[in-house]
């Protein structure tokens, strides 16, 4: 993979904070639990149907599929990340469609820690921003809950010392 | 008076029920239908005017000691609500073409929020809506209640002739009739069924044309102490308040047909979601439905006091953005004052976006693969949810990161010395109160 020092995403001075490996674990597990029982009821119902060479095709592109997406997301995980600075927050995140948002803290209008039942087994939570505007929510996954409880309790607090209207 | 006009709404629509589904049903009961159907429609109505009497009955409004609007409503379940007036976002009077006979109107508060934050009375004597639509501004603004109204001064009307030829001169209204057209002649030629499109690429550009042509119909814009005030409708009227420094992006829309006439539509971003039962909600974001860009620009200053559009120079896309958009290449464009930030996009739709620095919420840069290809990549400022859209297409990747973060930078800056919302400084008060200008 060519890591190319992109401008227009590089990380301001130390560095982009990356999201937990464990995240890689937790949404490959999401795949595998949803896409395995779908390609299996598609083949047992194509072989029951005798349509032998159709359901060992479905069976072969379905392998592919999965190899694929277990790889990328391995590169998407990877691809979060963001860093605190002294008046805003930077997230990034995405491969083919790269995307950098900037949220002050005066604009935050409410923090939320949002835990799945598999990111909870994983001991993982998603941290999301809200601005006045609804195009510029922030999302950081794969987050342990303690560095998540940090972060939010702390973007709410330099929120309150900034805050404005709209 | 209230349950009356919610009564006489309800009957249309139940005797067009009744003859519609009725019909074979009445007929073999052997009693005159039309008797039986005024019985009908008399004890619904009836039930109706009950019903909407006891919720008329159990519906309260009043401005609590703390400032705040509330409203208690509901006759099984009872709701309460608060509406903070220092959150104020817009007032609006709507006149219903059945309450404009009896005299009455409804009065919209809307408030910033996410998810629900608007109050709607309907109806109440016109008077009555005015002078709660004045209080209600007048608190918003930190003053006493009883101001009275603000005086007005009008500043464009928009004629019924350029409404309506600006509605026709529409790029997609153009195309369908052309459509339209080329159906017909077709259809003369080889007598096939492909008339009945006819009716589709012709009627409805027409139908949008009528509606748009009556929700804007004598479109005024005035301006007061209290803000710009709306005026418009043919047989619904509407007139809306925007207080000063609400306004979150405005927006200078120009089709290609327009451009002869250098005419445009201006939009704005107003906080406070859209809501559902509106519709469309096309109504409420407009600030002229068509004027000429001169006139535009005056009316524009006074949402956005001290920003001279003309003097803001756009800095164009680099020369491979081309390759990225080769329609709408020649009208990127991107620039800044020290009040607002202006994008410019669009080719047979043109789109000249303004926010001022004190409303960015946030800023973005994102990067599909093409753009990757070309070393490209858009920076987007984030505006609370409406029609304006405030993007930066297709800049070098490097250029577009320096522009969000300066204008992360700007807004920021902007943000600490953004004036209170309390607009109306009690030493500098509006003139005594003056008659209410007749309304259309």
């Amino acid at each position: 993979m060519k890591i190319s020092v992109d401008q227009a995403f590089a990380p301001p001075g130390e560095g982009w904070v990356s999201v937990s490996p464990k995240l890689t674990t937790a949404r490959r597990l999401v795949l595998v639990l949803v896409l395995i029982p779908l390609l299996a009821v598609a083949i047992i119902v194509l072989a029951v149907a005798g349509q032998g060479l159709i359901a060992g095709l479905m069976a072969l592109g379905g392998l592919l599929l999965l190899i694929y997406l277990w790889w990328l997301i391995g590169r998407r995980v990877r691809s979060f990340g963001y860093v605190e600075r002294e008046d805003d927050l930077l997230v990034t995140s995405g491969i083919l469609f790269r995307r950098l948002a900037i949220v002050p803290y005066g604009r935050m209008q409410l923090v939320d820690l949002v835990a799945g039942p598999i990111d909870r087994s994983m001991g993982l939570a998603t941290v999301q921003l809200h601005t006045a505007a609804a195009t510029s929510d922030a999302k950081i996954p794969g987050l342990q809950p303690e560095v998540a409880a940090g972060l939010r309790d702390r973007l709410a607090k330099r929120g309150e010392g900034r805050s404005a209207g709209l | 008076m209230t349950p009356w006009v919610r009564t006489v709404q309800v009957v249309p629509v139940v005797l067009i029920a009744i003859v519609l589904f009725g019909q074979g049903a009445l007929s073999g009961l052997g009693v005159s239908p039309v008797l039986v159907t005024v019985g009908i429609l008399i004890v619904i109505a009836v039930l109706v005017a009950g019903v909407q009497f006891l919720a008329w009955d159990r519906l309260t409004y009043w401005i609590d000691a703390e400032g705040d609007f509330r409203i208690d409503s509901g006759i099984l379940t009872r709701q309460q609500r608060r509406l903070q007036l220092s959150r104020l976002q817009s007032v609006d009077v709507t006149q219903p073409l059945l309450a404009r006979v009896f005299g009455m109107a409804a009065l919209t508060v809307e408030a910033a929020g996410a998810g629900d934050s608007r109050a709607s009375l309907s109806y109440l004597p016109l008077a009555d809506a005015q002078a709660l639509r004045n209080e209600v501004i007048a608190r918003s603004a930190g003053m006493k209640a009883d101001v009275g109204e603000a005086p007005e001064e009008p500043l464009v009307v928009v004629p019924p002739r350029d409404l309506i030829i600006s509605l026709l001169l529409r790029g997609t209204t153009v195309v369908l009739f052309a459509v339209t057209v080329l159906i017909v002649v077709t259809t003369v030629f080889t007598a096939g069924t492909a008339g009945l499109l006819v009716l589709l690429t012709g009627g409805i550009p027409l139908l949008i044309v009528f509606g748009e042509f009556t929700t804007y119909f004598n479109f005024t814009v005035a301006r007061s102490a209290d803000g710009l005030r709306l005026r418009s409708g043919l047989f619904q009227i509407k007139s809306q308040t925007i207080p000063p420094g609400r306004v979150q992006a405005v927006e200078f829309v120009q089709s290609w047909l327009w451009r002869r006439k250098d005419w445009v539509r201006v939009r704005l971003n107003v906080a406070g979601q859209p809501s559902a039962d509106d519709g469309d909600g096309s109504s409420e974001s407009v600030l002229l439905p068509v004027a000429p860009y001169d006139v535009a620009l005056d009316v524009v200053k006074h949402v956005l006091p001290g920003v001279d559009l003309r003097a803001i120079s756009l800095s164009p896309a680099p020369a491979r953005a081309r390759k990225r958009a080769w329609i709408q290449f020649g009208r990127l464009g991107v620039g800044h004052d020290d009040r607002v930030f202006v994008t410019e996009r669009g080719r047979f739709v043109s789109y000249l976006a303004v926010v001022p620095h004190a409303r960015t919420q946030s800023v973005r840069v994102t990067q599909g693969p093409w753009e990757r290809a070309l070393d490209l990549a858009t920076m987007h400022v984030d505006s609370p949810p409406g029609p304006v859209l405030i993007s930066a297409l297709y800049r070098d990747a490097g250029e577009a990161r320096a522009i969000a973060e300066a204008q992360n930078q700007r807004a920021q800056a902007a943000l600490l010395s953004d004036p209170s919302t309390h607009w109306m400084r009690p030493e500098n008060p509006p003139a005594p109160p003056t008659e209410e200008p007749p309304t259309h």
